[in-house]
């Protein structure tokens, strides 16, 4: 047998060749999730329809602008694309043993958790294309920031897809076991987020409540790059946001918060939902479920 | 911890809350060995093999893989392994050749080797021609024979096997046990945990019996077999008519432990086995029995595992007899505990010795 070449090869590999190992089977976890679960036309018109509906009837009723609705419709889109599929699948697989062949495999436990992420993240932005593109061919949709477009949906998947890893990381042992707690959570945040209200228009109690959402930062910050129109009360000191729209090249702001503000809980929310996820798989582990 | 050893094993320990499920046991697999892991239901065979395999961390001691701690470097001890569960854990989803770029891509199989390796894993394991089936196609065996495929693809050292052959048909079995011969002529070494008694006795060098999370004992098949008194045996095999009345005598000839009939054959277990065959040369000649055979033959290894663990092998624990006899490791169909219970006294101390199983009154 080989095993002095595998002990060979252990022993000569740098720290740069482990991290490229380990991007290169996050990557291989993504794309063969995509071939066993994301390429099936039932997950592909769920993504599509289910926001499609809820937006054209919210949209149809409020009245709102192409942009306004554009940017309300890809927050909503990636709040579900990217954190609905996900843990469904690592139940599935924690049920039909294929996870243990990815946790005996030679790669970190961050490695897991980011390809299971990742492919979350990749879903949500192929499925985000085709409003957009509707939106700027059927309804004269115009983007005021693309730069600020492309960060802003890259943040949101990347947050709400870590999210969705979160969820299946726990103890549950079957889909609907997440399932359900997590439609609980996620309607709600919905309507305190700035999607079918806007944060303007809210009560005090509800904006409160607004700041404890990912969504509202996510859904605000991609007001910013598509609406851009609204241009911000007098009084208001957004010195960093002011330097963070020159940055990405829009002079006028469409959000209601900071968009600094935004990006940087976004930043934030991204490592608050993969380290969790990391302890919740070591609790397994130890637990034995 | 030493890496002479392919597997090594220190006083490894497992709590599931209060449940003790693995007792301090310590084990060494040398390189080059098909190491049978046997045991009954719930006595830690399943939890001993994850620590090994990383998917469980221990609550105590240490387990090595070729040197490497599994707790403390797990990545070095995984590129030495190879897993091939119970029920094969493959992506029915996607295709087998799907299935094998997958796990080589997980491996870090250079590119330029991968379709060259995944195509020689193919033909050993009879599967070229499902190469673009979707696995939901495949039959258990050829997904198992997939399975093990995967479990190749880095020519790992040692190979954890979980009944390999449990539930497939004659094809799939020989297919995957002529594989487990010829990776341990190439040296891999297997560790090999089965409820088929007959495989590990085959196909084992050593033999671990676990029992409520304890090594039990640790020896190579024959060993076992000659440690175990009173179990060797004449068989006999009946012809026409098969076993009558009259046969019942037989259990009562001199030399005779116990009579056990199985269809057409008795088995008299007996630590004197030409006594026993005088006895019932003469027995079957003064009755004109109809038999068709006559075998001695030694304690087979379930014979052995039945001493030690005191029941069969897959067979479910059993509820305490005596609410005196709890604290008794051995509690399973203890012939003690029977007595205990008719006497109303506890049983004072266990058996020593590797063939635990009985206990003084």
């Amino acid at each position: 047998m080989n095993h002095e070449a595998v002990l060979t090869r252990i022993e000569k590999e740098s720290f740069l060749s482990r991290i490229g190992d380990e991007i290169a089977q996050a990557w291989a976890i993504a794309i063969k999730d995509v071939q066993a679960y994301y390429l099936s036309p039932t997950t592909i018109l769920w993504a599509l329809l289910m926001p499609l509906a809820m937006w054209s009837c919210f949209v149809v009723r409020q009245g709102m602008s192409g942009e306004a609705g554009v940017s309300r419709l890809l927050a909503i889109i990636t709040f579900f694309s990217t954190s609905s599929v996900g843990p469904v699948i690592i139940l599935l697989e924690r049920r039909m043993h294929t996870y243990d062949r990815l946790l005996v495999a030679p790669m970190s436990l961050w490695t897991v958790i980011i390809g299971k992420s990742l492919v979350g993240f990749m879903f949500g932005l192929v499925v985000c294309v085709f409003p957009l593109l509707i939106g700027m061919i059927f309804f004269g949709v115009t983007i005021a920031s693309p730069v600020l477009l492309i960060v802003a949906l890259l943040l949101s998947s990347a947050v709400f897809s870590a999210l969705g890893t979160l969820f299946a990381s726990g103890s549950a042992q079957m889909p609907c076991q997440v399932l359900i707690p997590t439609m609980l959570l996620r309607w709600p945040l919905m309507f305190v987020s700035g999607v079918f209200i806007p944060l303007d228009g809210m009560a005090s109690w509800m904006r409160t409540l607004s700041y404890f959402s990912p969504l509202t930062y996510a859904q605000d910050l991609l007001n910013h790059a598509i609406v851009g129109s609204v241009i911000p009360t007098a009084g208001t000191v957004w010195l960093e946001g002011v330097q963070f729209c020159k940055l990405v090249g829009i002079s006028q702001m469409g959000g209601i918060q900071d968009p600094f503000l935004d990006f940087s809980v976004l930043v934030v929310l991204l490592f608050l939902f993969i380290v969790p996820s990391l302890m919740l798989h070591q609790r397994s582990r130890r637990l034995g479920y | 911890m030493s890496d002479e050893y392919a597997i090594q094993v220190m006083n490894l320990t497992k709590y599931y809350g209060k449940l003790l499920a693995v007792d301090h046991i310590d084990l060494e697999v040398n390189p080059g060995e098909v190491f049978g892991f046997l045991g009954p239901n719930g006595a830690g065979k399943t939890t001993t093999v994850k620590m090994l395999n990383t998917l469980l961390e221990p609550t105590g001691g240490k387990a090595y893989i070729f040197g490497y701690d599994v707790s403390r470097q797990p990545y070095q001890a995984k590129r030495q392994f190879g897993v091939v569960p119970e029920e094969s854990n493959v992506y029915t989803e996607i295709s087998t050749w799907d299935n094998m770029i997958f796990t080589a891509r997980l491996y870090r199989i250079p590119g330029s080797e991968q379709k060259r390796r995944i195509d020689e894993l193919l033909e050993l394991m009879e599967l070229q021609g499902k190469k673009n089936d979707k696995v939901f196609t495949l039959s258990k065996g050829m997904r198992q024979r997939l399975s093990l495929a995967m479990a190749l693809i880095h020519r790992p050292s040692v190979l954890f096997l979980d009944e390999p052959i449990l539930g497939l048909d004659v094809h799939s079995s020989r297919i995957i046990n002529n594989q487990i011969r010829q990776l341990n002529t190439e040296g891999t070494t297997i560790f090999l945990t089965t409820h088929q008694i007959e495989m590990a006795d085959e196909l084992c060098h050593r033999v671990a019996i676990i029992n409520h999370g304890q090594i039990a004992a640790v020896e190579t098949p024959e060993r076992l077999k000659a440690a175990v008194e009173g179990k060797r045996s004449v068989e006999i095999t009946m012809g026409n008519g098969g076993y009558t009345k009259e046969c019942a005598g037989l259990a009562g000839l001199s030399g005779v432990k116990q009579a056990v009939r199985n269809g057409d054959k008795v088995r008299l277990f007996t630590s004197d086995p030409p006594t026993v065959l005088r006895g019932v040369m003469g027995y079957i000649q003064e009755r004109n029995l109809p038999v068709v055979a006559i075998n001695t033959t030694g304690p087979s290894l379930e014979d052995v595992f039945v001493d030690i663990t005191g029941r069969p092998i897959g067979a479910p624990r059993r509820k305490f007899a005596s609410e005196q006899c709890k604290g008794c490791p051995v509690r399973e169909d203890c012939e003690s505990e029977k007595e205990a219970t008719d006497s109303g006294q506890a049983p004072k101390k266990h058996g020593g010795g590797f063939l635990k199983g009985s206990c003084e009154r």
